[in-house]
């Protein structure tokens, strides 16, 4: 009821571990698809291996919602290899998050990624607080980046976006174009908290990215809007809490959901998740989630505002 | 505000504990009620921010963390004045579980500034009207940690039993030596009727789970690793191969869990996610 297939990976269930959040160790990633994930997205890996920025880096700053700047912060390719190939013991669907400083740095840590067992590679042009996202930001670069990697990689290669951009559309359509298989929307928004005792910025870096409930509706606005540009499939990604917004994302046109931030609740909160979607299948007679995809673009809204 | 959020609040009283450790204690807004074994990142403006176990809770809302100058945080820490402000966030994680009535002994074992978190359980065992031993191991007798508290307890209840490794004061050895002799006492029907709780050098809480196994004593350490979120996002502080987190799954964990975490005394990740040897 809850599987699906998004481009050649088949998923147990719609929802798929978000970049960022214990994409850590193996047996991290293995716990949580034991829980209920249909894939896990690793922690963003670059060439090398790299701390990131100090704390504080991950703060709560309103009930579930989060601000983090961590900075990139990856064990490198070379250790993380080593990762790879334990999760690959077990069969779930692993999608590995690169990143680069160069086209070509982004190509040699995603073959690595692929030969060591990846099922999926993900980009991360999209970073808000780290130099990454000057390529996210322009859809030149976009284009080439995704055209120059799928030249190169026999898994598919899905484009985490970063919503932090004048005309998310454009960029959407840039990777479509060079060839993207999915696309991820969104990555966090910036932004940033200051203590008014101290008068400082909290986070080290001074602003970040922020995650978790306050920004699922802006979410899924993004996820409506692309929806009806683009052809390949839309991975949903922002805030999502409970099953009810998984249900929120589908219905606007995801094909699949990432969670992340809410597993500060716990583990056990996926299983949550799954059986809320479940029942709302059965009770609303649906054999399959994804006859849910998109549902609600079939209401019209109204263009223009009544006058008088 | 919630746990994970950071509440800033001024330092109320610096206690000078021994040579490079001091308690720093605090009062905060955000009512709740931690528990011993449980821990508080602690922000210091402008250097960084760290996991801290609490080393006291008092009931008129003071909370307190003993810190040990090792590093470029705690050595800001101890630069910081009564009136400073320092960022608080949780309490954060499990806890000790505070036994039976039906348990005859009770041991805590701390090594070093590990004693911070076993200072906080010994006050609440007293609060509720337990008799226990406490082992204390140092390198050298200027870092003996809550002495003078420890002897003012009424003797016949608490024993308080130290040691260091240079024999400098007090026995000569370390902890695991005293725990041996103190276990060598109790008669075999009783051990099971044993609990120890630990926190200390990995080296020791693993000599010490060794000895736990053998004798089928239940034991209970707390671990520390290195993190960012402290509330189960980031992964840092995962331990192989069961995929638990220090800071949620623990910072406690029972002998059982203990002897399966393949990383316990060998490994730890840094802030890259890199695996390193201990």
């Amino acid at each position: 009821m809850l599987e699906l297939n998004i481009s050649e990976l088949k998923l147990n269930s719609p929802l798929i571990l978000a970049s960022g959040i214990l994409g850590v160790s193996y047996s991290t990633m293995k716990r949580l698809v034991d829980a209920g994930l249909g894939a896990i997205t690793t922690k963003s890996i670059g060439p090398k291996p790299r701390k990131g920025y100090r704390n504080p880096s991950i703060i709560e700053i309103n009930p579930g919602t989060f601000l983090n700047s961590v900075g990139l912060g990856n064990p490198g390719i070379d250790n993380f290899m080593t990762e790879i190939k334990e999760i690959k013991k077990s069969k779930f669907p692993l999608i590995v998050s690169v990143f680069g400083n160069s086209i070509e740095s982004y190509i040699m840590v995603a073959l690595k990624a692929e030969q060591a067992g990846a099922n999926a590679i993900e980009i991360n042009i999209s970073c808000p607080h780290a130099e990454v996202s000057s390529i996210g930001i322009d859809k030149d670069l976009t284009f080439s980046i995704v055209k120059s990697m799928k030249e190169e990689l026999k898994v598919p290669l899905f484009v985490k976006l970063n919503p932090n951009v004048t005309n998310l559309g454009e960029i959407a359509l840039a990777a479509q174009n060079g060839g993207a298989d999915a696309v991820v929307a969104i990555n966090t928004l910036a932004a940033m908290k200051v203590d008014i005792n101290t008068k400082r910025p909290i986070l080290s870096h001074g602003s970040g990215g922020l995650s978790g409930e306050a920004i699922h509706p802006i979410a899924v606005k993004k996820v409506y809007d692309l929806y009806k540009l683009l052809k390949i499939p839309i991975i949903g990604c922002g805030g999502a809490s409970n099953w009810q917004d998984v249900i929120e994302f589908i219905l606007v046109g995801a094909s699949a959901v990432q969670i992340g931030t809410v597993l500060y609740k716990g583990l056990d909160f996926i299983t949550d998740i799954n059986n809320g979607l479940k029942k709302f299948l059965t009770d609303n007679d649906y054999s399959s989630i994804s006859e849910l995809k998109g549902l609600a673009h079939e209401f019209e809204t109204q263009e223009v505002p009544d006058f008088d | 505000m919630t746990k994970n959020t950071i509440e800033t609040v001024k330092i109320k009283r610096i206690i000078d504990e021994c040579d490079g450790v001091k308690t720093f204690v605090f009062e905060r807004n955000e009512k709740s009620t931690p528990k011993p074994g449980q821990f508080v990142m602690v922000w210091v403006p402008g250097v960084d921010e760290i996991p801290m176990s609490l080393s006291s809770y008092k009931e008129n809302g003071e909370w307190s963390i003993t810190i040990k100058n090792i590093g470029e945080c705690t050595n800001s820490i101890h630069k910081l004045k009564v009136g400073d402000y320092i960022g608080v966030r949780g309490p954060l994680g499990n806890f000790f579980h505070i036994p039976q009535e039906t348990i005859k002994n009770i041991i805590l074992i701390g090594g070093g500034i590990g004693m911070a978190p076993l200072r906080f359980l010994a006050s609440e065992l007293i609060r509720l009207g337990h008799k226990f031993k406490i082992i204390e191991g140092v390198k050298v007798g200027n870092e003996l940690l809550f002495e003078k508290e420890f002897l003012e307890y009424p003797q016949e209840e608490i024993e308080f039993h130290f040691c260091t490794d240079d024999g400098s004061y007090g026995q000569k050895g370390f902890a695991t030596d005293l725990f041996n002799f103190l276990i060598e006492k109790i008669q075999v029907k009783d051990l099971k009727n044993s609990i120890v709780f630990t926190c200390g050098p990995e080296i020791m809480m693993y000599k010490i789970l060794q000895i736990c196994l053998e004798k089928k004593i239940e034991m209970y350490a707390s671990l520390e690793r290195i993190m960012r979120c402290g509330c189960g996002l980031c992964g840092l502080c995962v331990v192989d191969p069961l995929g638990l987190l220090v800071c949620k799954d623990g910072p406690v964990f029972n002998s059982y869990r203990l002897a399966e975490i393949e990383d316990f005394n060998k490994y730890k990740r840094d802030f890259s996610g890199k695996k390193n040897s201990i």
